[in-house]
């Protein structure tokens, strides 16, 4: 039954596209991408980055005032929503209210030339996808927020789009429920081969899911890659600082010495890639987790005083003050925190902190 | 699977509506049809070679109305479009080239060439004296110009207009045509008819002479001895009945939310009624008590030995009327704000040590501000246009309403003068409906979040609740007696001097007898009742769905020119109904559009007078409904007017609802417009129960009232049947449990 | 499919009921209407039961038919114009809108029909007449102890003060004759001085016509100045309302019948043209209780009807108080002179 379903996945490619609302709001700003098919792709970002505009500009709820977007080879930029082979799960789902899970479901089937049978056994085949088989006859509202979540994502399948679009679809969903249900939807993206683009500006779960990440910032891409590539070799401070947390140090690049770049942070001196840098002002980049502490260390290490110490459970959280400024740290030793207030030392670690241009 | 319908080259609705168009040329009569709209006879009556029922195409080749033959040019033109895909350039250019010539050539004929032959002098001295003529438009003229307008949208359209989608383009173009052609253009040759002198000239001093007649504006009343103009009359009458409505519908607005008062429901039905009665039945009922013969006159006169007086006939008796009549439309109004104030702030003002009557006074009232506008302006509004509750209690008190009509109905017969006094009432509606909206913009008044009160309205304080209760409970007992005056006076022989309890009435209107197996409507009300039934019917889906549609648009498309759109839309709320009348009665009595004396401009009259109703309430509703809804139809392949029928629509119930129920109600009470509209064929009630009352027969009329309300009452519920609920569960929302 | 169907059967039934009508096509003509709407409705079953003819009727003022006439001059859609004052029938013939016509029916008919036939060329005829006059109500008169009038000059008398109504020229057809009337009567400086006088008494000038003697008969007043037949209507109809032809003498008015020039069913329009001055047809009247006098001798009337023969009937000069220009100048002195003095 389930195999009626299938993908037609198809690249999606941005060249040079802008959108801007009346005369002077500018949502984005000359924009060129291009996601291979039966890949998923996030677009991740803070509010107001661009991403959801994007997204509709895929779904043909927007249209772009210049540039141009094709979907496959075909150039789509002018066409309205209706006539792109394009699906979009929303954030609020959008569930017709009055309409049963199947009548929902098989909406778009009546639209895209499918007989009744077809329609409804494509239905059923979306809905056990899912996992809801038996729920046909239920309302929307007769669903729990997941299920609703499903039957949304069922709807959108079943037309076997070019391109699948979810709009934030776990912001409305438990913590719990969201791990589970981001897990589904790369399981089903991957089993189908589908093209994805997921927006969303959690960067956990735009880590969890996808193949490449596109962060966005002002209407424009800030970084583009995978999600180590991102995480690991952020292009500047904003993509450090978007994905996962990090402490930006100012710093200076004293030499550059083949691929590594001697640096100093006040007085303590530090050796990392050079990532083409010249010497002068830099930033470096270090997550949480790669401060390291010690109860005493050796004299090139820095000395440091606990500000604040949190248990979170699962490690301990602490803020130190340094000789260049508050520092964020983490550390998994739980069993014997530092306290407030403490003389410690600390260092960075050998792999992980990044140099980034100067601020 | 998607089909992608900008590069298929099967173009249905091209393809229809260029049928349409030769249709509209080659084979229906491009003349209106002498007698009903509906009739067939034509197919048997010499057509098409007849000119009074040929095609256009019959016409030209036959030699005659020449000035027919450029049409045949946009129609050939536009074939050039069949078989190209919408993105070609040439396809929208075909499109819209065509068709704007067409739809020009269409109007120009229409407007230049009229019963007289040319319409106008410049022509005239143009191409010389043309020596033939034409008649109103019909059903060929009909379908081309649509076909024009669809083939026009549809070109604007493919150029990317709205996205390129040709339903939203349509519907907006649709819009615009029958407003511009219902509305505007009848206000604009009001407009013109003012200047009109006696030998068809236009002249400025005479309107001017018109304009600033004495009669319209003395003021001697104020000095003492003379009248005042009727302009004054009738703005001190509409700015007093405005106040005191919304005055009083706030009082039953209050009692109703913030009280213990065990009886709401009776009061809210009592509200209710007048809404359901012809205006004027309010009127005759205070004649039947304060009149100089009235029971309560009697009775007042037996008993303190008073002389009676004919106190009531003037502003008083009109404005007590008036009162009664409006005061339900203001309640309405203001039930909505009252019960809209949210809980939780009036509660968070006593947690700031507000004393209630400070709670009231400095948080609540102020927030009912918008609705209280809303009540002025409605009352200001109706009261300008009542027509019916002047024309039997006005005694000497003259108001625009009742001079409008004896301008036109009266031994003057003259159109100039009712189109003056028409331009004076639409200022003051006009003027109001401005400064409301400019009072209103500058402030945001919005409470409800949509997020969920748990607050509890409080109580009145205790200053207030005294005199609202007493204001009220006066009220309620004063409709009551009004209403068992109207029902028994029904039922009595002949009111005030023979007072026999009799069925007389009602046999004469609605009495039916058997024969030859069918069932004879003998009663003298039956052509009129049955017509407004009729009218009424028709009128209220076309309403409702023009204001949805309008609403669809206003809410949920964005396109160049949509305040001045809405504006529009919103501009027949503003208008009188009387001005309707006139200004109709002007625009349709000749060709090009000559529908005076016909059914249908019964109901085009009232579709666009209630147009607005349902524009707001399909506006209020549709801004609850997520958008996303749209949105994900449409992503799901469905086109817009799909989504407007299976998604936007059924979530919409309550509102067609109340804009069928509003427009069918309306368009069995209304009378103002309705007065200049109805011929010897389509009779209204209410214009046949003026024509009894204006015979004397008040027990006729008040039978017929009294019917009429039943037949209301049945008919809303039977239309709470008919639309039904859609199923949607325990909740509206689309938004999952949180 | 099935909307299609039923779509499909819909039009085939009505292609079939208008076949069938088609099959048996009578004669028709178009009627204007200019009196009141029931004696219209009347008249025209009983044309059609009694010829076969199928009419259609618009019933409208006089004022609004004759513009409406003159309007459609050059494609006229009506073809016979049935009651209204005499007036703006008078001015149809002379503006060349209606047809001359000589019906078989004249010998039957009362001399005030004929010369109103050959006044305007045999353009337009008589059907009825009624006198001016006015009613009072005696419940009311008797409460207020009041004597009862019996002459236009009686109404002047002060105790009558805010007990007289008559309707306003400008807006009825009544009040202009009536004010026409007195001017003949009394001579233009006279007839205003009376006008002013009786202004002193009126506690309102209705805009229509009957609407005087209306709420008289309601209790609502207690003199109103009418048509007579107007009058008897309220009296028959059983309210307390007596009738007075004032002592000095009276105007009257006649109401006409023309038939429109270049009418499409010129055959019809002289059928019932002739039928309308059948003793039968007018005694139609009083069903509709309408007491103007017909003009056929031989028609029945109401006992209650006034006697025209009783009655002082001045020479109205329809001729010069019809025209436009007399007219004008008359109401515009009323204005001027009149309706602004205090009351």
């Amino acid at each position: 039954m389930v195999d009626i379903i299938n993908s037609k996945a198809a690249s999606v490619r941005f060249e040079g596209v802008s959108k801007t609302y009346g005369t002077d709001v500018l949502a984005v700003d000359d924009i060129s991408l291009t996601i291979e098919p039966s890949t998923l792709v996030t677009l991740l970002g803070p509010s107001g980055c661009g991403k959801t505009t994007t997204l509709r500009m895929i779904a043909g709820l927007e249209i772009a005032s210049k540039g141009r977007i094709l979907i496959g080879d075909k150039d789509v930029t002018k066409l309205p929503a209706t006539d792109r082979d394009v699906s979009m799960v929303f954030q609020s789902y959008a569930l017709f209210p009055h309409m049963t899970v199947m009548e929902n479901v098989a909406y778009g089937l009546n639209y895209s030339g499918f007989n009744k049978a077809e329609s409804r056994d494509r239905a059923i085949a979306g809905l056990e996808i899912v996992g809801l088989a038996g729920f046909e006859k239920r309302l929307p509202s007769e669903l729990s927020g997941g299920q609703q979540q499903r039957v949304a994502v069922a709807r959108a399948l079943v037309l076997e789009p070019q391109v699948l679009l979810f709009d934030e679809p776990l912001s409305n969903l438990d913590a719990k429920l969201r791990r589970q249900v981001r897990e589904e939807i790369r399981e089903i993206q991957q089993n189908l081969g589908l093209t994805v683009v997921y927006v969303t500006h959690d960067q956990e779960e735009a880590l969890a899911v996808s193949d490449r990440i596109i962060v966005m910032r002002n209407a424009a891409i800030a970084q583009e890659g995978t999600p180590r590539e991102l995480f690991e070799a952020p292009v500047d401070a904003f993509v450090a600082d978007f994905i996962g947390e990090a402490n930006l140090i100012p710093c200076q690049i004293e030499k550059v010495t083949g691929e590594m770049a001697d640096i100093s942070i006040g007085d303590y001196q530090y050796s990392l890639p050079a990532r083409g840098m010249s010497p002068g002002a830099a930033t470096v980049a270090v997550r949480p987790s790669r401060v390291q502490i010690l109860a005493s260390g050796t004299p090139d290490m820095i000395s440091a005083n606990i500000a604040k110490a949190t248990y979170v459970g699962g490690h301990m959280e602490y803020t130190l003050d340094t000789p260049f400024g508050a520092l964020f740290a983490m550390s998994g030793d739980v069993d014997q925190p530092f306290a407030v207030d403490q003389e410690v030392a600390m260092s960075f670690s050998g792999s992980g902190p990044v140099l980034l241009p100067k601020r | 699977m998607r089909t992608d319908h900008s590069e298929a080259v099967s173009q249905p609705v091209l393809i229809f509506w260029i049928i349409i168009g030769w249709v509209g040329f080659m084979v229906l009569p491009w003349y209106a049809l002498e007698d009903v709209f509906f009739s067939f006879e034509w197919l048997f009556d010499g057509y098409p070679f007849d000119s009074d029922y040929a095609p256009a195409a019959f016409l030209v080749t036959q030699g005659e109305k020449l000035w027919l033959a450029p049409l045949v040019l946009p129609i050939v033109a536009v074939l050039a479009a069949i078989g190209r895909v919408k993105s070609d350039p040439l396809y929208a250019k075909i499109l819209i080239a065509s068709s704007a010539f067409g739809f020009a050539w269409l109007l120009f004929q229409g407007f230049g060439i009229g019963l007289r032959g040319w319409q106008f002098g410049t022509l005239e001295a143009l191409f010389g004296p043309l020596g033939d003529r034409q008649f109103g438009m019909g059903y060929g003229a009909m379908f081309m110009a649509l076909s024009f307008l669809f083939l026009f949208t549809q070109g604007v359209a493919a150029r990317g207009a709205i996205n390129g989608d040709v339903f939203v383009v349509s519907a907006i173009g649709g819009v615009i045509a029958v407003i511009t052609i219902f509305v505007f253009f009848p206000i604009a040759k009001m407009l013109t008819a003012a200047f009109i002198t006696e030998d068809q000239t236009y002249s400025v001093v005479v309107f001017l002479s018109k304009f600033l007649d004495d009669r319209l504006w003395g003021v001697s009343c104020l000095s003492g001895g003379g009248k005042c103009g009727v302009a004054w009359n009738s703005l001190f009458l509409a700015v007093s009945v405005g106040a005191i409505t919304t005055v009083l519908g706030l009082v039953f607005a209050l009692v109703v939310t913030r009280s213990g008062f065990k009886h709401k429901r009776v009061l809210r039905a009592l509200t209710v009624l007048p809404i359901i009665t012809p205006p004027f039945v309010i009127g005759l009922a205070i004649i039947l008590l304060f009149g100089l013969s009235g029971s309560v006159t009697t009775f007042v006169a037996d008993v303190f030995g008073i002389q009676p007086t004919r106190w009531v006939y003037g502003l008083p008796g009109v404005m007590i009327a008036q009162v009664l009549a409006f005061t339900p439309i203001a309640f309405l109004v203001l039930i909505g704000v009252v019960e809209g104030v949210s809980p939780s702030m009036e509660e968070a003002a006593q947690t700031l040590r507000a004393s209630k009557w400070q709670v009231f006074r400095t948080v609540s009232f102020p927030l009912m501000r918008p609705g209280l506008a809303n009540a002025f302006l409605l009352g200001f509004i109706e009261s300008m246009a009542d027509f019916g509750n002047p024309l039997v209690l006005g005694g000497n008190y003259d108001v625009l309403s009742t001079e409008i009509f004896f301008a036109i109905v009266g031994a003057q017969y003259d159109q100039g003068q009712a189109a003056v006094l028409a331009i004076v009432l639409l200022a003051f509606t006009l003027g109001a409906f401005y400064a409301q909206r400019f009072w209103l913009g500058k402030k945001s008044y919005t409470t409800v979040s949509g997020k969920g009160d748990a607050g509890v309205h409080p109580t009145m304080p205790s200053r207030l609740a005294i005199p609202v209760y007493v204001v009220a409970i006066v009220w309620a007992l004063f409709t009551v007696v009004i209403y068992c005056m109207i029902v028994f006076g029904s039922f009595v022989e002949l009111w005030g001097v023979n007072n026999t309890l009799t069925f007389k009435h009602y046999v004469t209107a609605f009495s039916f007898s058997w024969g030859d197996g069918d069932i004879r409507w003998t009663g003298a009300a039956w052509n009129s009742f049955w017509t407004t039934i009729q009218i009424a019917a028709i009128a209220a889906p076309l309403t409702a769905a023009l204001g949805l549609l309008t609403a669809y648009l206003l809410t949920r498309q964005n396109f160049a020119g949509k305040s001045s759109f809405e504006f529009g839309t919103m501009l027949s709320f503003a208008i009188p109904g009387t001005v309707i009348g006139v200004s109709y009665i002007l625009a349709f009595n000749v060709p090009p559009l000559e529908l005076t004396g016909t059914g249908i401009i019964l109901v085009i009259s009232f579709v666009f007078r209630n147009m607005p109703v349902g524009v707001r309430a399909g506006i209020a509703s549709m801004s609850q409904l997520d958008k996303s809804l749209d949105e994900s139809s449409l992503t799901l392949g469905a086109n817009s007017w799909q989504t407007f029928r299976r998604i936007i629509l059924p979530l919409l119930k309550p509102a067609i609802l109340a804009a069928l129920v509003y427009s069918f109600v309306r368009a069995m009470t209304a009378v103002s417009a309705v007065i200049f509209l109805v011929s010897a064929e389509y009779d209204m009630a209410t214009s046949y129960i003026i024509g009894r009352v204006e015979n004397n027969d008040y027990g006729l009329a008040i039978a017929y009232s009294t019917t009429l309300i039943i037949v209301m009452l049945v008919a809303v519920g039977a239309m709470q049947l008919a639309v039904g609920r859609t199923a949607i569960g325990r909740r509206m929302s689309t938004k999952p449990e949180s | 499919m099935k909307k299609l169907t039923l779509i499909a059967t819909g039009v085939m039934a009505v292609l079939m009921s208008t076949t069938s009508t088609v099959a048996m096509a009578k004669d028709k003509m178009t009627l204007y209407c200019s009196a009141q709407d029931d004696w219209c409705q009347l008249m025209v079953n009983s044309f059609e039961e009694a010829t076969g003819v199928d009419v259609s009727m618009t019933r409208k003022s006089s004022g609004e038919t004759f513009a409406q006439i003159k309007a459609e001059a050059a494609n006229p859609k009506g073809d016979v114009w049935w009651g209204g004052t005499g007036d703006p029938h008078l001015q149809a013939a002379e503006e060349g809108l209606t047809a001359p016509y000589v019906s078989g029916m004249r010998d039957q008919l009362n001399d005030w029909s004929i010369s109103q036939a050959t006044s305007a060329g045999d353009k337009t005829i008589g059907i009825y007449s009624g006198a001016l006059g006015y009613g009072y109500n005696s419940d009311l008169l008797a409460a207020n102890n009041l004597p009862e009038p019996a002459c236009w000059q009686d109404l002047l008398k002060p105790e009558y003060k805010g007990h007289v109504q008559m309707a306003n020229p400008n807006s009825s057809g009544t009040a202009y004759t009536t004010l026409a009337t007195i001017v003949q009567l009394f001579g233009e400086e006279e007839g205003f001085e009376f006008m002013k006088g009786l202004h002193k008494n009126i506690n309102q000038y209705t805009k229509s016509g009957s609407a005087p003697i209306k709420a008289a008969a309601r209790g609502e007043n207690t003199i109103g100045i009418v048509f007579m037949h107007d009058a008897v209507k309220q009296a028959v109809a059983g309210f307390p309302i007596k009738v007075v032809a004032p002592c000095e003498g009276t105007g009257y008015e006649i109401g006409s019948m023309s038939i429109i020039k270049d009418g499409r069913n010129p055959e019809s329009a002289q059928k019932f043209y002739d039928w309308a001055l059948s003793a039968e047809a007018q005694t139609l009247a009083l069903q509709v209780n309408a007491f103007q006098v017909p003009s056929n001798m031989g028609a029945e009337t109401s006992p209650s009807a006034p006697d025209l023969a009783s009655i002082k009937l001045i020479d109205y000069d329809f001729k010069k108080y019809g025209s436009s220009a007399e007219r004008k100048r008359l109401l515009q002195k009323w204005d001027d002179e009149v309706s602004v003095l205090p009351q």
